[in-house]
């Protein structure tokens, strides 16, 4: 990873850096598109798959919780990449320090939005919200990772 | 009197902070779905695997599809946060090495014992026990040394670097001489450049 970074290889880590950029982004095309065919964009949809038939059980705590463990892995594996590629972009303090907080903090919220639609016995636009959130702000560092990455040598100290 | 801020560590601040609250995020959601679905004593982990009451035995292809995702996912976890923590030099060498055994040994384990406790015995429920609580702390210990170099009221404690040599001069030239002559004085040799036709690349 130092090897990718380094601002006197950036030149050699452009190719894998561009790899790993497109398979990102069909990860997050995947996962957009998983989500919208499971009804991730209806309210109802999203109640209807956490609380269950009116009258019957929600969904259990264990299932629950084994989407938060894959997803808390996808996304911090993929946010900790990017941020870190961010790093060595140039892109300016604020902006990087905003994409990257606003794409994790939606991020967390996404992965706990169903215990929240099942604590309120409802509210499924709740999740709705937090995943346009988490795929356009996810989407937009993804972007401006790819478009600025070894666009210009920074004054980045080898790491 | 600190030391400032490596500005190296004061770049990554942001990506090595988020990763270390997903880390937290992916022990206490396992812990959870640990305790859930196997339960908190060995008697539970046992037959949670090879059935009992009204419990059936997990087969090959259940086994399965719990391990390969995580033969994938746990190392790159692991190697992504002891990457980052060895690089910022956050904790001594031996204790490096000493978490690094206890998180890819309690990775190899967890992953292992429900096989072994499935077709070889069922005491191995304490194996994995073990391993699991063994993975979970060194999960939480991955986070803490992310934070504990990285936290902004914490980052301008001084990172480790390496000990000076506690030889006097003239003991250091002879430990180099030493080491010299064990590899026979031979003269350094000139790395071919790339273009030269001396280079493996041309």
């Amino acid at each position: 990873m130092r090897f990718l970074v380094r601002p006197s290889v950036r030149p050699r880590s452009r190719a894998p850096v561009r790899m790993f950029m497109a398979f990102a982004a069909l990860a997050l095309a995947g996962w957009v598109l998983q989500r919208v065919r499971e009804g991730g964009l209806v309210p109802s949809e999203v109640e209807a798959c956490y609380l269950g038939v009116p009258g019957g059980a929600p969904l259990g705590a264990a299932a629950l919780w084994e989407e938060v463990h894959v997803g808390a892995f996808v996304h911090g594996f993929t946010l900790f990449m990017l941020g870190s590629l961010l790093v060595v972009s140039p892109v300016r303090d604020r902006v990087r320090r905003a994409l990257l907080v606003t794409a994790a903090a939606a991020a967390l919220c996404d992965l706990f939005a169903p215990f929240a639609v099942i604590a309120l016995g409802g509210w499924g636009g709740i999740r709705v919200a937090t995943f346009v959130a988490a795929a356009l702000s996810s989407a937009t560092l993804l972007v401006v990772v790819a478009v600025r990455f070894g666009s210009e040598v920074v004054g980045a100290s080898p790491g | 009197m600190r030391a400032p801020a490596d500005p190296r560590i004061v770049r990554h601040r942001l990506p090595a902070l988020t990763f270390a609250v997903f880390l937290l995020v992916i022990a206490a959601s396992s812990a959870v779905v640990f305790a859930l679905e196997l339960g908190a004593t060995v008697g539970h982990v046992a037959a949670h695997y090879r059935g009992g009451g009204f419990a059936r035995a997990k087969t090959l292809d259940g086994l399965l599809l719990v391990a390969v995702p995580h033969l994938a996912a746990m190392p790159i976890v692991l190697f992504a946060a002891a990457h980052v923590v060895g690089w910022a030099r956050a904790v001594s060498r031996r204790g490096y090495r000493a978490l690094l055994g206890v998180s890819f040994g309690g990775a190899a384990l967890s992953i292992a014992c429900p096989f072994l406790i499935r077709y070889v015995a069922p005491t191995a429920a304490w194996l994995h026990l073990a391993a699991f609580l063994g993975l979970e702390a060194a999960l939480l210990a991955w986070s803490a040394l992310l934070g504990a170099v990285f936290v902004p009221w914490r980052s301008r404690v001084r990172t480790r670097t390496p000990a000076p040599s506690r030889l006097p001069h003239a003991g250091r030239v002879a430990v180099a001489v030493a080491r010299r002559w064990r590899t026979g004085f031979r003269p350094r040799q000139e790395r071919p450049q790339p273009g030269s036709g001396e280079h493996p690349s041309t």
